[in-house]
């Protein structure tokens, strides 16, 4: 330990008294950086009253010695130089409130992330830039400010943003925990992907006859409030205090009128070739139900095809048609959001993968979900799209749009479960019938997955190790894949009726639009980040907003529950307590420099700024720190706290030095 | 009635201020029919100290606004600070319309109270050059200097005994007199940006020496001029195509001739050796401050940014001071000139501002002063 | 002592909290490898970054600059790293008309999950100020 001072008796309370806390995070820093040269040249410098070497500054005895040595010492500014403020600020901010100190009195150095693991081979480079990351981070630590961060009430009600399962199942247990739930759902029925397909892994139960209940129970719920066919447009405020502006799509009828008997679409006069639930199989009219066990039950009209001929409005007994509805919008006050806005399927058809757009017989495991599916297109019988015959020899091609350099690198995850599913319904319908995989491994992580995979051998599906290379078709519409099966190197033409292509998961455009809208990070594969890859799994790095199920990257059902539980247990804990803690880094103005010119006002997109009298008016509640105003301010009045130009450019100074460091 | 897009040729009824004013005495009328009308609280005009200096004064003396008659040509001055929450009208050159606008857009004062009438300008001169100028090249004693005028591109003086003296200002300015560097290559001449744009040039036949060229502007324009009319103090009648041909010639020929000086005046300074161009020009910067003081763009007040995060301490290979005026400035100046006026150091502040500040502001089309429709600075324009 | 060591350029990057400080956390988390030339000061967005600290950058001694943010349209604070690049289209012209290299000076938008992208970013950076040299504003004796 590297102590310059013993405590001096007639503190005074403006002396600076910094304790630096250099972290060797077991090897992770010390393994590079020389912890104990860091600590002997920062007690060196001013102010510095004690410089310290830890082995985790984050275990508990870490921050009992930090709390210790602020009492001991009478620290009055803490540097912590290890990790990442992403994770850890907030731990050791509240350790040092804990022993009395203001924790905005804290500053945090990073040499792991940004030193030790990216010059793991240069060990003198790397100690010497920690010093002098650490040094730059004294400088600022001596000019920090305390700061009080403000409570705000939090507004006792949720938004959860898409109705699949996961949304489902996050807005019932918010519900249940008795608290109000706007949901959210683009579509006319709530129920998401789960809804369309036919059995589910690994237990082969009808996914409707589980998920139908469901829906239902989300219906009645007291507590839940469902917007089909509805929207985000806009979300203003921060955490405790959202406001959401909602789109709602006209259906052209009145929803709470419709009773959903069907009586119109039986009179509707224009039938089209293609069904949104059905993808793309089968027909509808132009005045539908989405499907049989839809919630709400309702119709709705598709504007595109009707021909306005008023059939439906006659055969409506209830009067529930309006042809001129308009849509509405709605301002709702919530506290949190959860997004649970789903997957698209991946669409093989632009590079006409493996023929698919191509030949007729090439479809995806999406489509084929609806066809053997008892209340599908086809009720459930298998049959191929070219000639409507029942195909005789199928193939499923795996990793279609996933694992693959030329779509998306990362796998799907459940779409080897899919194919497993879909082979052994086959089988089990149609025992004849010769079912082939087609695949670069077979991945079944989890709880009775591989045993699924064993059965579907056992039930005598055959494992082709490989992906055609080339597909073509005969005059018979089979198709001929050429493939070499990788585990016996041969060569196979397979002849097949039918050719399923198992896709992946992509992130659709939908979802695009409402990240952008709450600003919510994007990872590199495309869906919506996570606050951390393993602590925070479910937050994002805006308080106040979660995510989960297919909306934070590709995952099964029983995994995408678990999110949805997860981001209502997250959620809830701001509802529950009823007040949240807003940030303490906000716009503050010295009214001595301010001449009012304004150049500020336009700056602030939260509206936080503006000129009375010649003087800048601040509302802080609005103001979430962003910083973009004191750029713009010409007098430096405009300061952000926290963030002061003073403390910025101490920082920038104390990265150069004369002589050695 | 006026309507904006007129042009007139008039004169102030009273003969004295017809004489005696600049062209014809139509500005100082239209001022001092806007204060007895009761169209503003007060009149800036300028006070003359003698042939070559004058101060601007803020009156409400219809009187003294009727003494201010004649053109100076002195150095352009910071005009807005006498509209700060005052209801006035005044005269300004095109970049003391410029300025004024500028500050309109940091609500340091408020346009619609403010009404502008604008002064064609050919250049200005400073009067230690001036002085110095009449001793070498004209052989006047300045103090016997009772009257000057620009014509056919020369500068003419009269001094007591009735003498008259002419030099082309071609000749003046390569012997390193004449109007102030900034004017040369400045090319706004008319104040379009002004209310009422007036000026000497287009005044033709009999009327040339004693009438003045009128342009409204906009409807504040309108209504001064209307309200000059209505007073009586002032006749008017349409220009002709004649007269609106020559003043439109006459001011292209003068903004050609900016543009040539501007090449001139801003030589290409290879990449390599600007950083030491610049570094060599603001060596004997004595960090006085004088040039943000005077500046009549900038509306902070003592302390900002430029100042406070400058430190002599610092000892750096450049002024951080000047970096940030040059940044903050980039946008806004209008390039009057008056920091390199006031520079103790005889530094050329106004010309390296330039160097930064004209590339930026062609380059988004865009020239300060002009109007309200563009914010204020670079942070908040585009987009 | 590092005299028989090959010159390092000090660069001084702008990271904002959300994003590129993110990708700089996110290219330790990967080790992607980088010249320890690069000192992260950390601001909540791209926005607050005010040319002021970037001149003070270069006087003190900085041999580049990085302003860094989110890509446009994932600012958390709307649109901060608009107003960023407008800023930044000013500071750039006005550098290189002072005299100094444009490879002196950069902007850049990385994701907090484009760690290589950061990293990456280092490496090419120093590369091209390695071969400049230090910077004509770095006063006598700064290292
Ligand atoms: C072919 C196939 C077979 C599968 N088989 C199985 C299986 O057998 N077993 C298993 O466990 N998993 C299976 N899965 C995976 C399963 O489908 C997903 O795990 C599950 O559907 C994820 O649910 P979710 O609620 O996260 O997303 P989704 O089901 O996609 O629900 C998202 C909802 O959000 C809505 N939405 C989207 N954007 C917006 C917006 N902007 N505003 C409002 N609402 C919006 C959508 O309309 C949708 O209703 C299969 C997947 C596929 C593709
Ligand atoms: C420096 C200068 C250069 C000029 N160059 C040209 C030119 O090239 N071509 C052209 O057509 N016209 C030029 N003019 C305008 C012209 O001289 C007359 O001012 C104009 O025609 C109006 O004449 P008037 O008789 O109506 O003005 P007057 O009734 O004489 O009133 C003149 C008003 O201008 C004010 N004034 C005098 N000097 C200044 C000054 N330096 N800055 C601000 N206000 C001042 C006086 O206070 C007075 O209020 C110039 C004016 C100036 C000041
Ligand atoms: S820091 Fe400034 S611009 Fe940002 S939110 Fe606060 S007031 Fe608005
Ligand atoms: S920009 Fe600065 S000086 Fe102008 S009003 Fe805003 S805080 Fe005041
Ligand atoms: S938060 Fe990253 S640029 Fe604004």
């Amino acid at each position: 330990m590297t102590q310059k001072e013993t405590i001096t008796e007639n503190k005074q309370e403006d002396e600076l008294r910094i304790g630096a806390f250099i972290c060797e995070c077991g090897i992770n820093i010390a393994g590079t950086v020389d912890c104990h040269a860091v600590a002997d040249y920062i007690s060196t410098m001013p102010h510095v009253t004690t410089a310290v070497v830890n082995k985790y500054t984050c275990s508990d005895a870490g921050q009992a010695e930090i709390k210790k040595a602020i009492k001991d010492m009478n620290l009055n500014r803490v540097l912590v130089a290890s990790c990442t403020p992403k994770t850890h600020e907030p731990i050791f901010r509240a350790c040092v409130e804990e022993a009395g100190l203001n924790p905005y009195l804290f500053e945090f150095v990073n040499i792991r992330e940004h030193c030790s693991w990216i010059h793991m081979w240069e060990k003198e480079d790397a100690t010497n830039k920690a010093k002098e990351l650490v040094r730059m981070g004294v400088a600022r630590a001596a000019l920090l400010e305390p700061l009080e961060s403000s409570e705000v009430p939090v507004t006792d009600a949720a938004l959860v943003i898409g109705a699949g399962v996961t949304g489902m199942q996050a807005a019932m247990d918010i519900a249940d925990m008795g608290h109000k739930v706007y949901l959210v759902e683009q579509g006319p029925s709530i129920g998401g992907k789960m809804a369309q397909l036919d059995k589910t892994f690994p237990t082969n139960d009808c996914s409707i006859c589980i998920l139908g209940p469901k829906m239902v129970e989300v219906a009645r719920n007291k507590n839940i409030e469902i917007m089909s066919y509805s929207e985000i447009v806009d979300v203003d405020g921060y955490v405790g205090n959202f406001k959401v502006n909602v789109k709602h799509k006209p259906r052209y009828l009145d929803i709470d009128e419709c009773t959903g008997c069907g009586l119109c679409t039986e009179k509707c006069p224009v039938e089209v070739p293609y069904t949104e639930f059905n993808e793309g199989i089968g027909t509808r009219k132009a005045i539908y139900t989405p499907f049989p066990q839809a919630v709400p039950l309702r119709a709705l009209v598709d504007k595109s095809i009707c021909i306005d001929c008023g059939a439906c409005i006659k055969a409506c007994e209830r009067g529930a048609i309006d042809m001129d509805q308009k849509e509405t919008f709605s301002e709702l006050d919530v506290g949190v959001i959860v997004v649970t806005a789903g997957f698209d399927v991946y669409n093989p058809e632009p590079n006409n993968e493996f023929g698919f757009g191509l030949y007729d017989n090439v479809i995806t495991t999406m489509e084929f979900e609806r066809l053997i599916n008892a209340s599908g297109p086809t009720m459930g019988k298998v049959v191929r799209p070219s000639d409507v015959k029942p195909p005789k020899r199928i193939g499923f091609v795996q990793c279609v749009g996933s694992r693959d350099k030329n779509s998306n690198i990362y796998c799907s995850s459940f779409c080897c479960m899919a194919s497993l599913k879909n082979a052994q319904l086959l089988k089990e319908k149609y025992p004849e019938t010769e079912v082939y995989i087609m695949y670069m491994d077979m991945r079944t992580p989890f709880r009775m997955y591989e045993e699924f995979y064993n059965r579907a051998r056992d039930m005598g599906v055959r494992f082709i190790r490989g992906r055609p290379a080339e597909v073509t078709e005969n005059d018979d519409h089979n198709i001929i894949a050429r493939i070499e099966d990788t585990l016996t190197n041969e060569i196979v033409n397979l002849e097949l009726d039918l050719m399923v292509l198992s896709v992946g998961a992509v992130a659709p455009e939908s979802t695009e639009t409402v990240r952008q809208i709450l600003k919510v990070s994007k990872a590199a594969d495309g869906f919506m980040m996570e606050a951390h890859p393993k602590l925070k799994p479910v937050d994002t790095t805006l308080d106040g907003i979660f995510i989960g199920g297919m909306t934070q990257g590709p995952k099964d059902i029983p995994y995408s529950i678990s999110q949805g539980s997860a981001c209502a247990a997250r959620a809830t804990r701001f509802l529950a307590q009823g007040k949240a803690l807003t940030e303490g880094i906000t716009a503050k103005v010295d009214d001595d420099i301010c001449v009012g010119c304004g150049v500020c006002v336009p700056m602030c997109p939260f509206q936080a700024l503006s000129v009375e009298d010649n003087k800048l008016n601040i509302i802080t509640a609005l103001c979430k720190g962003c910083g973009t105003c004191m750029a713009a301010c010409p007098t430096g009045a405009l300061q952000q706290s926290h963030f002061k130009n003073e403390q910025l450019l101490a920082q920038v100074k104390n990265v150069f030095a004369y002589g050695e460091v | 009635m006026a309507n904006v897009g007129d042009m007139v040729v008039g004169y102030a009824t009273d003969e004295n201020v017809r004489s005696r004013g600049a062209s014809g005495g139509l500005v100082t009328a239209v001022l001092a029919a806007a204060l007895e009308k009761g169209l503003v609280e007060n009149v800036v005009v300028m006070k003359h100290i003698n042939e070559f200096e004058a101060v601007p004064i803020i009156t409400d003396n219809v009187e003294e606004v009727l003494a201010s008659t004649g053109s100076l040509h002195s150095v352009p001055v910071n005009l807005a600070k006498y509209a700060v929450g005052r209801k006035v009208a005044m005269p300004a050159k095109p970049c003391d319309v410029q300025a004024v606008i500028e500050q309109g857009k940091r609500e340091m004062i408020d346009l619609d109270n403010t009404y502008i009438v604008g002064l064609n300008c050919g250049g200005s001169m400073h009067p230690i050059t001036t002085k110095k100028m009449l001793v070498e090249m004209y052989d006047i004693d300045p103090e016997d200097v009772i009257g000057e005028e620009i014509e056919k591109g020369k500068l003419i003086f009269k001094t007591k005994n009735g003498e008259e003296k002419a030099i082309a200002i071609d000749e003046l300015e390569e012997a390193g007199f004449g109007r102030r560097e900034s004017c040369r290559f400045c090319t706004l001449k008319i104040p379009v940006n002004a209310d009422l744009a007036c000026g000497n040039w287009g005044v033709i036949g009999d009327m040339a020496g004693n009438a003045t060229f009128c342009q409204v502007m906009n409807e504040k324009g309108a209504k001064l001029l209307e309200n000059a009319i209505e007073a009586g103090r002032i006749e008017v009648q349409p220009a002709s195509d004649k007269a609106i041909a020559i003043r439109d010639k006459v001011n292209s020929v003068m903004e050609d001739l900016g543009s040539y000086l501007e090449k001139e005046i801003f030589p290409e300074i290879p990449d390599e050796e600007r950083m030491q161009y610049y570094m060599d020009q603001m060596e004997n910067c004595i960090d006085c401050g004088a040039c943000k003081e005077v500046c009549p763009v900038c509306a902070c007040g003592e302390d900002s940014k430029c100042t406070m995060f400058h430190s002599l301490v610092d000892n750096y290979k450049m002024s951080m001071y000047h970096l940030v005026r040059f940044m903050h400035l980039s946008d806004s100046c209008i390039a009057c000139g008056q920091c390199s006026d006031v520079c103790p150091s005889d530094i050329p502040i106004t010309l390296l501002q330039s160097r930064f500040s004209i590339p930026s502001q062609r380059r988004r089309n865009y020239q300060p002063g002009m109007n309200l429709d563009t914010p204020p600075f670079f942070e908040v324009m585009l987009k | 002592m590092m005299t028989d060591k090959e010159w390092t350029p000090k660069i001084v990057a702008f990271c904002c909290n959300w994003c590129s400080y993110g990708g700089a956390d996110t290219a330790g988390m990967g080790r992607f490898q980088q010249p320890a030339s690069t000192r992260v000061i950390r601001v909540m967005c791209s926005g607050r970054i005010d040319p002021l600290h970037v001149f003070n950058a270069f006087l003190e001694g900085a041999d580049a600059v990085l302003v860094t943010g989110c890509h446009i349209g994932d600012c958390h604070y709307v649109n901060g790293n608009e107003k960023t690049e407008v800023r930044y289209q000013f500071l750039e012209e006005m550098l290189q008309q002072l005299g100094l290299e444009p490879d002196r000076l950069h902007l850049n938008w990385i994701s907090a999950s484009e760690g290589e992208r950061f990293a990456n970013f280092i490496k090419d950076v120093t590369a091209k100020v390695k071969e400049l040299g230090p910077s004509p504003l770095k006063p006598a004796g700064v290292k």
